[in-house]
């Protein structure tokens, strides 16, 4: 439950923060797009991205480790589309080949790995850095043990387009992540909540409406909190009737997750009637106009900022026509 | 002047299983009423027919001189607020600030006069610190004191409370009550609903639901001492007047202690 605090809104004061949401939202597409506009034979550019990036985070006063977290749950992502990349992309030069040996040795010893690793792996920190030491381990093993009967050989070939082009996804990812962090980061729910209504309101002519939908993503926010509160009670309740939330096998595993939903949607219908009840009482009426208290406020510092970003676009599309 | 009259009002939820069976029920301006009854004998039932959560299947309601139907709801819902039971299940807003906002941009308010109410009716219960806070960071009467500023920034004449009280603790409680005898002092009439009967004393006159029909309308003194109709309504008496009727059946009571145990059960 603790992992929902990623892409949280965390107090601070810069630029950032007093930006208008809209701006904010729309910078952020603006800045998508100019990242994939980027082609692939200018990755070197890439740096660049990068470069602007940190300065972003620098005057932003974000914290690089806060982004960091938000890039976690990533890393393995990446790491698979560069492995992928390695094993399936063989255009360009070869860099390095390796050639990979069978035996029934190699394999004992690379299940040995692999099970060491599988225990081992809950005492170590850095997870991911572990799990590329192992997968390096692998290699050298095929490579170098060649006692014993060996029964098929392989090449392992790494061509350098596979290199370039995995580093560039990574890269793609990675600043494609961060900007969306920096986003939810600097800007509470709410406001996210305004801003995406107010960029919508031009799908209101596709007979969207958007004040709705403004209105159950912020009953949703609102929710979530108190939502989580019941699972964990539920969990206790069950807790102490003996269910163990923590072991057991899939089998066991169906039916604790059943015991907790089932409670779960029985609450929550009775909870979202007496919410309509409240709401309806206080005068809402779906679709209906309303003033509303938070308003949106636009400043010079929008404008720079949404300049800022379309000069960044320009920028890229510049660099895509060159090449 | 009656501000809300009920004439025959029936309602069922599923057929041939009334829930209210003809109410006849007039409330005066101003006044505070009590309405008192077992668990099931259709108290929340009958503050939704008035508020147009729930349509009657007979007979009619009219607020403020409205006669409540489907085209009049709307105006029906700005002379009535309603504070329900549970403080969780009625909170709107991501904040305070914007829970108190909520009925009023429902209003469509301008927004200068909803920064003033909000700020306004938050001192009045004791929030204005609280403005910026999420209801989980909030107690159960905290939530519950955000639902009556809600109620009171929308400044209508008449506030139902639907067991308002049943899940505080005796701190938030008196709280509450607290409120409920300034804002009648105010001129707001006030309608509670509870099976409490400490909470009946406070008010001017009390009704008593049984299986969905009215057993008594009278004073609360007179329904307080009423064991026959308390004991039918599945109700307990209040303590003190459990004792004096003691006192009184063995003739051991002088008008000292009669007074002083009518003092004690009616304490405001
Ligand atoms: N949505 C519903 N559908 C069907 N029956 C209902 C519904 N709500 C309430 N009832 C029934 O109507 C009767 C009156 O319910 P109501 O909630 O008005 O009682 P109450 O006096 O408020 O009780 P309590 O003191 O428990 O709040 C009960 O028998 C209840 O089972
Ligand atoms: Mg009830």
């Amino acid at each position: 439950m603790k992992n929902i605090v990623i892409g949280r809104y965390i107090p601070g004061n810069s630029f950032l923060y007093r930006m208008d949401p809209r701006t904010k939202i729309i910078a952020l597409i603006v800045l998508m797009v100019a990242v994939f506009m980027i082609p692939r034979e200018a990755f070197e550019m890439m740096f660049v991205g990068l470069g602007l990036i940190l300065i972003l985070l620098l005057i932003g006063k974000i914290s690089i480790k806060r982004v960091y977290l938000g890039l976690r749950p990533l890393m393995f992502l990446l790491l698979f589309t560069f492995v992928f990349q390695i094993l399936f992309n063989k255009t360009g030069p070869e860099l390095q080949a390796w050639t990979l040996n069978y035996s029934f040795l190699n394999i004992a010893v690379i299940v040995a790995i692999v099970v060491f690793w599988m225990y081992t792996k809950r005492f170590i920190k850095a997870k991911f850095i572990y799990l590329i030491l192992m997968i390096i381990a692998i290699i050298t093993v095929l490579n170098q043990l060649t006692l014993g009967p060996i029964f098929a050989t392989r090449q392992l070939v790494v061509h350098e387009d596979a290199l370039m082009i995995g580093f560039f996804i990574m890269m793609r990812l990675i600043i494609i992540v961060t900007l969306s962090t920096v986003l939810t980061l600097s800007t509470k729910p709410t406001d996210l909540n305004l801003g995406l209504e107010a960029v919508m309101k031009p799908l209101k002519y596709l007979r969207i409406n958007t004040e709705e939908m403004a209105m159950i993503i912020s009953i949703s926010l609102r929710y979530i909190p108190t939502l989580l509160d019941e699972a964990n009670k539920i969990m206790l309740a069950q807790a102490s009737r003996g269910v163990d939330f923590s072991e057991g096998k899939l089998k066991d595993k169906v039916m604790q997750i059943i015991s907790l939903l089932v409670p779960m949607f029985i609450i929550s219908f009775k909870r979202s009637d007496e919410l309509a009840n409240a709401m309806e009482a206080r005068c809402f009426v779906p679709g209906a106009t309303r003033t509303r208290l938070h308003q949106l406020f636009w400043s010079r510092l929008d404008t720079i900022s949404l300049v800022t970003s379309i000069i960044i676009l320009i920028g890229s599309i510049a660099v895509r026509v060159v090449t | 002047m009656d501000i809300i009259q009920m004439k025959n009002v029936s309602f069922e939820y599923q057929q041939d299983q009334p829930v209210l069976e003809n109410i006849n029920l007039n409330i005066k301006k101003g006044e505070w009423l009590t309405i008192l009854g077992h668990n099931g004998s259709g108290k929340s039932t009958l503050s939704k027919l008035l508020i147009g959560l729930l349509k009657p299947n007979q007979g009619e309601i009219i607020v403020d001189n409205i006669l409540l139907s489907r085209e009049t709801i709307q105006d029906v819902r700005k002379h009535i607020g309603i504070v329900f039971q549970n403080p969780d299940n009625q909170f709107v807003g991501v904040t305070v600030r914007d829970d108190i906002a909520f009925g009023l941009e429902n209003l469509q308010v301008p927004r200068n006069e909803m920064v003033e109410r909000i700020e306004k009716y938050a001192h009045k219960v004791n929030m204005a610190e609280f403005l910026n806070k999420e209801p989980h960071n909030l107690s159960g009467g905290q939530k519950q004191r955000v639902a009556i500023a809600g109620i009171l920034a929308m400044q209508t004449d008449i506030i139902i409370f639907d067991e308002a009280t049943s899940m505080l603790d005796p701190k938030g409680r008196k709280m509450i009550l607290e409120y409920m005898k300034q804002l009648n002092a105010e001129g707001v009439t006030i309608i509670t609903i509870t099976h409490d009967m400490k909470e009946s004393v406070l008010s001017d006159r009390i009704v008593v639901l049984k299986n969905g029909k009215i057993l008594k309308i009278d004073t609360a003194t007179n329904v307080l001492k009423d064991q026959e109709t308390l004991e039918k309504s599945n109700l307990e008496m209040l303590l003190p007047l459990k004792v004096l009727r003691y006192l009184e059946r063995e003739n051991i009571a002088d008008e000292k202690v009669r007074s002083y145990l009518w003092q004690l059960s009616l304490k405001r």
